[in-house]
């Protein structure tokens, strides 16, 4: 049965007793709804939810370890044939998985019969010929052993279907009884489902912090495996990145850092000014009328899409500088990709992150800081300077930090305004990349999964990764220490 | 209830008039807060606005520095004149104005600043002292007026946020004093204040009056008894009666003073 239909079931049975359960606690209380415990609907919820969890997650427990089970069981007669195919296991594996699902797909497009893509066998036919009948490509032709674990492999995952299913329903059924008995007026349905809503909440909770942990995972077991394959001292400290894919590269992240840390100064020396003035306009100076206008228009800024600005970069910005600053102008500039491109652009682009931020921050300093200022006989510019500002401090450097490491994580602009080569250089009129442009560069070509061409962007990602998590963390902790200065 | 360590003296004759107002209206937006207030608030006096919330005292108070410019939808229509110069003539810069009229307000509110630099904040914005030396006269002087510098002289330079209540409400009456005014208008500076507190920032207002013409808006009748020679009395934007401190309160002209004085209205 497939697992749709399955799912289908399980939540039509939830649905019946809920209809049930209402009624069973209700006529257990002759109809009479104060005498129950719990309001009718808790005692319905409370059995569909005991049909239901139990069985669907049993169901999506079983549909991650099926495959990994009858992996392991079949692998184990693999070896031999990756051995004599000078083959990773791995291969072989995809290769007998490739097999099983090409003989599903014959099957259900009706080329073979079931007891025919069980008795198959090379000797007589040529597997490879009537799958590509039915619409199957495999890449090389089938000898007996993949055969023979494909048609294994089929049979072990038509028994955990079986299996699977039964289960499955079994324990929706068991749990739709069990709570059905349960619904009695002195039981506490509303108790019961309260705790079902308690876990559900954990549960989204922990979805989010175990994914964070997977990604981080994956990132250090990549750099570690770099590390294996490139000494970490050359890929930290050597100033030359020269990726080539046949070998003899030199990955050194230098350049990388020089050009992220270079094009994210530009471009918060563009974001930071214009942001925090447009912020303190914002909160102290604009009417309500010209605020209600202002501030949303800025903050469409922020609902660019990056690519966007990138286009931007390339097409306005680019060509715009080299007229002044090229040939025909000053003549520092060689070509529209460079530092100051993407720089300007990406300030452009932070502009609403800070000023959003500081404007909330400004607003947040109490009204009677202004009032004992302004009553001191200060002006208003005065009382900004010399009182709000150094209040909202704390707060407008937090935001700064963030800006910041929101320019270190931007990648669209800098591959399309920074140009893609990586040097150390001073001059902001030229080409240079940064780290997240080269991570895109080194993982979209044909590289080996398996070569330091290929692993070195996890490194680079675990680097970048590491710096923007201690800007993030010291701009939290900067905020949070000098939050409740005027409380 | 809490006794008084002090009785403010009542001599109020011959004295100056600082501020006078005449038909002043407030309105905010199209609420008329402030109707037809006339009232001469005398020089080197103490004098208490007093009634029930929602009167409109610290409005008019606000209207005496002109503090109720920063807010939009105010308007204020009548004369206000301090030593028979109309504030709010075109050619008084309200800023000006409010180094001359220093306000302490209901709640303490220090700068997130040091203690120094939350005195040192008006003189210097005003330029008052040629160098540092004088800077640090002027501001131990306001500190010893706010009765505060024994307690805070060994540490100027800890903040001002870190003080108690009433040490803060003491430092933004020394912030207040340091730029020399003539007039401290005082929002209900006790109400965040517990007695003990209470009872040092009266003894420094009635040592105030020596410099200073002090009007103070409060709630506490007791406190208005305590510390004023001069009683305003006000309901619903009216200036119901004003008079000397004795008078109100021991025989009010007017039936709703005597209610609001006895406790039945308020």
């Amino acid at each position: 049965m497939p697992t749709s239909w399955l799912v289908l079931i399980v939540l039509a049975l939830a649905a019946v007793g809920y209809v049930l359960g209402r009624q069973r606690a209700l006529s257990g209380a002759g109809g009479d709804n104060r005498k129950l415990h719990s309001l009718p609907s808790y005692y319905g919820s409370n059995v569909a939810m005991k049909v239901a969890v139990p069985a669907l997650i049993a169901l999506a427990a079983w549909l991650i370890l099926q495959p990994l089970a009858v992996e392991t069981t079949i692998r184990a007669d693999l070896a031999e044939e990756a051995e004599r195919s000078e083959r990773p296991i791995s291969l072989v594996m995809s290769d007998v998985r490739r097999v099983a699902n090409g003989l599903d797909t014959a099957i259900e497009r009706g080329v073979i019969t079931r007891e025919r893509a069980a008795n198959m066998r090379t000797e007589f036919t040529d597997v490879r010929e009537r799958l590509a009948e039915a619409g199957v490509a495999l890449g090389s032709a089938v000898n007996s052993n993949v055969l023979e674990a494909a048609q294994r492999y089929r049979g072990f995952s038509a028994i955990g279907d079986i299996a699977r299913t039964s289960f499955v329903l079994l324990l929706a059924v068991g749990g739709f009884l069990y709570a059905l008995r349960e619904s009695t007026p002195d039981f506490r349905a509303r108790n019961t489902v309260e705790t079902g809503v308690r876990y559900l909440l954990i549960t989204a909770a922990c979805i989010a912090i175990l994914t964070t942990i997977g990604i981080i995972l994956s990132l250090v077991f990549n750099t570690i495996e770099f590390f294996r394959v490139y000494p970490a001292t050359e890929f930290f400290f050597s100033t030359t990145w020269s990726p080539s894919f046949g070998g003899g590269s030199e990955l050194g992240i230098l350049p990388l850092l020089w050009g992220t840390f270079y094009i994210s100064l530009i471009a918060l020396l563009v974001a930071v000014p214009i942001g925090l003035f447009a912020a303190v306009y914002l909160s102290e100076y604009a009417s309500k009328k010209v605020r209600g206008v202002a501030k949303p228009a800025i903050e469409i800024l922020a609902g660019i899409p990056t690519i966007v600005y990138g286009l931007f970069a390339l097409l306005t910005v680019g060509p715009l500088l080299l007229s002044v600053f090229g040939d025909g102008g000053l003549g520092w500039m060689r070509a529209g990709t460079a530092v100051m491109t993407a720089g300007l652009v990406m300030g452009i682009m932070l502009i609403p992150f800070v000023s959003s931020l500081s404007d909330d921050i400004i607003n947040a300093v109490p009204q009677s800081m202004r009032d004992g200022s302004y009553g001191l006989g200060a002006t208003k510019s005065e009382t900004i300077k010399q009182v709000i500002l150094p209040a909202a401090l704390p707060g407008i450097v937090g935001a700064i930090l963030l800006a910041a490491s929101r320019a270190i994580g931007e990648t669209m602009i800098v591959v399309l305004g920074a140009g893609a080569a990586a040097r150390i250089s001073g001059n902001p009129f030229e080409a240079m990349t940064t780290v997240t442009a080269k991570i895109v560069s080194q993982l979209t070509g044909d590289a080996d999964f398996q070569s330091p061409e290929a692993l070195v962007a996890f490194a680079l990602g675990m680097t970048l990764f590491v710096i923007t998590l201690g800007l993030n963390v010291f701009a939290l902790y900067i905020v949070r220490k000098y939050r409740e200065q005027y409380e | 209830m809490y006794d008084t360590p002090f009785r403010a003296e009542r001599d109020v004759s011959a004295k100056d008039t600082k501020i006078a107002a005449r038909e002043v209206q407030v309105y905010y937006g199209d609420t008329h807060a402030i109707k037809d207030v006339s009232v001469d608030i005398l020089d080197k006096t103490v004098t208490a606005f007093i009634g029930p919330s929602g009167c409109g005292k610290s409005t008019f108070l606000r209207c005496i520095n002109r503090m109720n410019d920063t807010i939009d939808i105010a308007r204020i229509e009548g004369l206000i004149e301090i030593d028979g110069e109309d504030i709010y003539d075109r050619r008084v810069d309200p800023v000006q104005l409010r180094a001359k009229v220093g306000m302490v307000f209901q709640k303490p509110n220090p700068f997130p600043k040091s203690i120094y630099d939350n005195v040192a904040y008006g003189p210097k914005i005003h330029g008052l002292a040629k160098n540092k030396a004088e800077l640090d006269e002027i501001v131990e002087k306001a500190l010893r007026r706010g009765a505060i510098w024994d307690e805070v002289k060994d540490r100027l330079d800890a903040p001002g946020t870190g003080l108690s209540g009433g040490q803060q409400q003491r430092l933004c009456i020394a912030r207040a004093v340091a730029t020399e005014p003539e007039v401290l208008l005082m929002d209900e500076p006790c109400s965040a204040l517990d007695p003990i507190a209470t009872g040092q920032v009266e003894e420094l207002i009635d040592e105030l009056r020596q410099d200073y013409s002090v009007v103070i808006v409060t709630h506490s009748m007791q406190q208005a008894a305590r510390v004023s020679q001069k009683t305003a009395f006000f309901h619903l934007g009216n200036l119901v009666e004003y008079g000397d401190t004795d008078k109100i309160f021991t025989n009010p002209q007017d039936s709703r003073t005597e209610s609001y004085i006895t406790g039945r209205i308020g």
